[in-house]
């Protein structure tokens, strides 16, 4: 990463981040910065709170104590005239919201509504598009994850692949400035893992700002501009996917590496 | 047979019209009160917790008392309490939609809760706020999935509803009890009557499904066995 790019204010930051279900801690102090457009991968075991963090970025899970800022706002809290910050109200939590994307492992699409009018949703009820208007971007986004011949389709009768797909074009429609993945392609079948991972890797070229959480190790070596390890609620390693892979610092990480390696 | 049934059904077929007009309008303004008061009930169980065990109270009280014990307290103890019903059929029409809407109250709680929670959890990260997100997406669904459930509901409520003779509404069961006391014949009266009933609630069930069945085939839901 050169100067000039480094000096940017971060899309995303975290600072100091924590949360603990009961007297149980997922995440412990998680801090780091990101830029516009670059993708993040997270990487770490099972239980490691890769969940747990993605669902911290958007509000989604209430943290234990930390803020996350989006383009330097925080998320959740409002700042008050004296510098402090108090808890946010639900309206302005959902605007947030409405600025960061969100891929769920198991899709989530709304079963009674077709793959357009999934698309179209969050336009219409949260943006208050016209119909017309939304339709045009929801196609638009549609053809973006080559569903276009599927927009009438209801989700039941798409596969999972496609309906992952249509999720992440739901997810873009609304123009967010970082779109977040959570093992998007772990409830899928292993033919169909290709089609959600190329959409994904066309939108990484194409400059958006991502972090996903993922096991496909190759997708995080090949596609992403920095990889972060987990483990236990902190990060372990934090680099470009080549040291990362390549020369890892931590032990943990040497090991995990080595124990998803087929 | 035959001659009975021309002597005392044929004759008081005008009546048992009669009767029956009574019977559905204080079941469909019952069963409408019911899903209004239910769904409030409901409501305030899952998201009003400061009122959520006068919630709960409500529900089990509806559910626990019999039918026969809520219309006699409010024909007769309400009008002294509060000064209503003023009429023997609202009487009805209460004691009927308060028994329904506790029941109808976990149907729908069970239909909220049975939806996938990833479902609403799409609708907040495209920036949805909750009560949004229920009116688009859980609702509609949760609709869909209870529709057996409400219907079967309907039923019991048309059956209940054969109970309401006793403080005197003039409701299809009424009216051939009177016949039946007037000529002691009552086994073609009663089996009429029956059928009635019986077409009734299948006319009114056949409806429904078919309405949610139309909209499970559109979604590619598979129909209700
Ligand atoms: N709502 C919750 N309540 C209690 N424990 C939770 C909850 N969500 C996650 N956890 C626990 O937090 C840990 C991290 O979970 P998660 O973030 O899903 O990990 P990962 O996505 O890396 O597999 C796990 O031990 C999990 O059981
Ligand atoms: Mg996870």
């Amino acid at each position: 990463m050169n100067n000039a790019v480094a000096e940017q204010k971060p899309i995303l930051e975290c600072r100091d981040l924590r949360k603990a279900f009961g007297a149980f801690e997922v995440l412990r102090s998680i801090s780091f910065e990101m830029q516009a457009g670059v993708v993040l991968s997270v990487i770490g075991a099972s239980g490691s709170g890769k969940s747990t963090l993605l669902r911290c970025l958007n509000y989604l899970e209430q943290p234990s104590s930390g803020v996350v800022f989006l383009d330097g706002e925080p998320i959740g809290l409002r700042r008050q005239a004296d510098g402090g910050l108090k808890p946010d109200s639900p309206a302005n939590i959902a605007r947030m919201r409405a600025q960061i994307g969100m891929v769920f492992q198991q899709f989530n699409l709304w079963p009674h509504m077709s793959a357009l009018e999934n698309v179209i949703e969050a336009p219409r009820q949260v943006k208050g598009l016209k119909r017309a208007e939304a339709i045009e971007i929801g196609r638009h986004y549609l053809g973006k994850v080559n569903l276009l011949d599927k927009a009438d389709a209801y989700p039941a009768r798409l596969s999972g692949g496609q309906q992952q797909r249509v999720a992440i074009a739901r997810a873009l429609a609304m123009q967010p400035k970082v779109m977040l993945f959570d093992e998007a392609t772990s409830a899928l079948d292993p033919e169909l893992t290709g089609e959600v991972l190329d959409v994904m890797r066309a939108l990484a070229e194409e400059g958006t700002t991502m972090v996903v959480v993922t096991h496909e190790m190759r997708f995080a070596r090949d596609v992403s501009d920095r990889v972060m390890f987990l483990h236990q609620g902190v990060i372990e390693e934090d680099g470009a996917p080549a040291q990362v892979f390549g020369n890892p610092a931590s032990e943990r990480c040497r090991a995990f590496l080595s124990s998803v390696a087929h | 047979m035959l001659d009975n049934f021309n002597r005392f059904v044929i004759p008081n077929l005008g009546l048992f019209m009669d009767g029956l007009t009574i019977t559905v309008r204080i079941c469909a303004i019952a069963f409408a009160m019911a899903v209004v008061m239910g769904a409030i009930a409901c409501l305030i169980r899952l998201y009003v917790p400061v009122l959520r065990y006068f919630a709960i109270a409500y529900i089990e009280f509806s559910r626990a008392t019999p039918i026969i014990v809520q219309l006699l307290w409010v024909n007769y103890v309400w009008p002294e309490l509060f000064g209503f019903p003023k009429s023997v059929e609202w009487a009805g029409i209460i004691a009927l939609a308060i028994q329904s809407s506790g029941y109808l109250a976990e149907t729908f709680r069970s239909g909220i809760e049975g939806l996938a929670r990833g479902q609403v959890e799409a609708g907040l990260a495209v920036g949805m706020t909750r009560a949004v997100a229920f009116r688009r997406i859980v609702a509609p669904q949760a609709v869909l999935v209870m529709a057996p459930s409400i219907i079967n509901q309907f039923a019991v409520v048309v059956k209940a509803s054969t109970l309401v003779s006793i403080i005197a509404i003039p409701d299809l069961m009424y009216d051939a009890l009177k016949v039946v006391n007037q000529w002691f014949e009552p086994i073609e009266v009663l089996t009429s009557v029956a059928v009635l009933y019986i077409l009734t609630i299948f006319a009114l069930s056949a409806t429904a499904k078919r309405v949610a069945d139309h909209f499970r085939g559109k979604y590619g839901l598979d129909a209700q066995a």
